[in-house]
C-alpha cells in the first residue's frame, strides 16, 4: 500500500522588481496561513515535519516556499542572471515575500523564518506590520555579521561539502543523526547561492537603532533561539527582543540554528507556545 | 589523570580508521594538521582517509598544512560526550571561544567533511590533556 503524504507541492509565477520567478511551495493544513522561510542556501524541506504535524495543520495552513534560486524555484526566467553576482538585499527579499503572499491571496498570514529567514521577519515587522498577523523570527538578531565568507563558493574546494559541513556545528549534538545528516544533505544542494544569501544575512540586514520603531501592537514579534546557535547566540536574540517594545523572546534548550530541521519534536514544543501567544493577542 | 599522548594516538588512529562515515568518503582525504592542546601537540598525517602517522613529539621544523590551537580546558570541553554550547565544533569554538584556526585553511576546507567527523571522535576517544 503506497503511503502518500498530505503535503501538496505547486508552482506559482510571480513578478518581483522586474524579475519573473516561478516559485515552488509545499502546503498542508487549513486555518490561519503560516508562511515558512527556509534558511540561507537551503530549501523548503527543512519544514518537512512541520508540514506533516497534524496538531499544527488542524488549525494552520502551513506554506513553505523555496525562495527564488533555491530548491525547485529557479533564478529569474527573464534575466541573464548568470552574468552578475547574486547578492540578496532586504528590499528584494521583502518584495518577494509580499508578492508571494499576494499571489496566494493569503489573508493576514503569520510569517516564520529561520536564520536569514528570521532576520527578514524582523524587517517585515518593521516595514510591513499591517501585512502580517505576527512574525516568528527564529535564530535571528538585529545584526549578524561574520558569515559573508568567500569559502562558501571557493573554486579550489568542494563548495557543496564546505557549505554543508561548515554549518554542521550550527546544530546541537543532541539532535538526531538522521535529521542532522538530512540537513547536511540539503546544504550540499545550495552552495552557489549561500554566499549571496549571506550578503543579506551578514551585511545588508542591520536594524541596529531601528528596533524601537517596530510596532508590536500591529505585528506581534515572538523570537526564538536555540542554545547551541553560535552564529546568533541566545544573548544576541534576547538583546534584540528586549529592544522591541512588546517583543517576546523564547530560549530553546539543546537545539541549534536549524531547529525545525535538526530536531522538530523539540522545536515544535516552543513553536506551539509561540502560536499560543499569538492567538492570545487576537 | 589524562591518558598518555601515546595511548591517545593509538586510540584516535583506531577510531578514525574504523569510522564508517569517514570510510564512506575516504578517498582524497589527505592532509597534515597540528592540534595544539597547550602542554601536548600532535601532528596527524592523513592519507586517503587513513591515519598514516601521528607525530606525538613535533619538532620546531616539522611542517603541517593547518593548525588548531586552544587551551587545554577547551580541548577537554571538546572531549565531553555531549559538549556544552560553543564547544561543540571548530566553527562554534573559533567564533565564540579561544580556538584559533591557523595555516593554510584552504586545505581544511578541502577536507572539511571528514575532518569535522574526525574532530568529533574526541567525544569518544578523549584528549591527552
Amino acid at each position: 500500500m503506497a503511503k502518500h503524504s498530505p503535503v501538496i507541492g505547486r508552482y506559482v509565477t510571480i513578478e518581483v522588481d522586474g524579475c519573473e520567478y516561478k516559485v515552488f511551495y509545499l502546503r498542508n493544513g487549513s486555518g490561519t496561513p503560516l508562511v515558512c522561510q527556509h534558511t540561507a542556501g537551503c530549501h523548503n524541506h527543512q519544514w518537512r515535519d512541520l508540514l506533516e504535524d497534524p496538531e499544527i495543520t488542524a488549525n494552520y495552513d502551513v506554506i513553505a516556499y523555496d525562495l527564488a534560486r533555491h530548491g525547485k524555484s529557479d533564478p529569474p526566467l527573464n534575466k541573464e542572471w548568470w552574468k552578475e553576482e547574486y547578492r540578496l538585499t532586504a528590499e528584494h527579499y521583502m518584495n518577494f515575500i509580499l508578492a508571494f503572499c499576494d499571489a496566494l491571496d493569503l489573508e493576514d498570514p503569520i510569517f516564520m523564518g529561520s536564520s536569514f529567514g528570521g532576520n527578514v521577519a524582523l524587517q517585515l515587522a518593521l516595514h510591513h506590520p499591517d501585512r502580517f498577523r505576527a512574525v516568528i523570527p527564529v535564530e535571528a538578531a538585529e545584526h549578524a555579521p561574520g558569515f559573508f565568507l568567500e569559502w562558501w563558493r571557493h573554486p579550489h574546494a568542494n563548495a557543496a561539502q564546505v557549505c554543508a559541513s561548515g554549518v554542521w556545528d550550527l546544530m546541537a549534538p543532541q539532535s538526531p543523526d538522521r535529521d542532522r545528516w538530512l540537513t547536511w544533505h540539503y546544504y550540499t544542494q545550495g552552495s552557489e547561492v549561500f554566499q549571496g544569501d549571506l550578503y543579506f544575512y551578514s551585511v545588508d540586514h542591520d536594524l541596529r537603532g531601528r528596533l524601537g520603531d517596530i510596532d508590536t501592537g500591529r505585528c506581534p514579534v515572538i523570537m526564538m533561539t536555540g542554545t547551541y546557535d553560535y552564529l546568533t547566540p541566545p544573548e544576541a536574540t534576547e538583546n534584540t527582543a528586549r529592544q522591541i517594545p512588546g517583543g517576546i523572546y523564547i530560549e530553546m534548550e539543546d537545539i541549534g540554528h536549524f531547529p525545525m530541521s535538526e530536531n522538530y519534536p523539540v522545536f515544535s514544543v516552543y513553536l506551539k507556545e509561540a502560536l499560543r501567544l499569538i492567538e492570545e493577542r487576537r | 589523570m589524562a591518558m598518555s599522548v601515546r595511548d591517545w594516538a593509538a586510540r584516535f588512529s583506531e577510531a578514525s580508521d574504523r569510522d564508517p562515515a569517514i570510510a564512506a568518503m575516504a578517498r582524497h582525504f589527505t592532509c597534515v594538521y597540528l592540534w595544539d592542546m597547550g602542554a601536548v601537540q600532535v601532528i596527524v598525517r592523513m592519507v586517503d582517509g587513513l591515519v598514516h602517522e601521528i607525530n606525538i613529539a613535533p619538532g620546531p621544523l616539522d611542517s603541517y598544512d593547518f593548525a588548531l590551537r586552544a587551551s587545554p580546558e577547551t580541548w577537554r570541553e571538546f572531549a565531553r560526550r555531549v559538549p556544552a554550547p560553543m564547544y561543540h565544533g571548530i566553527w562554534s569554538a573559533s567564533f565564540r571561544r579561544d580556538l584559533k584556526l591557523e595555516g593554510n585553511l584552504l586545505v581544511l576546507m578541502q577536507n572539511l567533511r571528514n575532518f569535522t567527523i574526525q574532530f568529533e571522535l574526541l567525544r569518544k576517544v578523549g584528549v591527552p590533556v
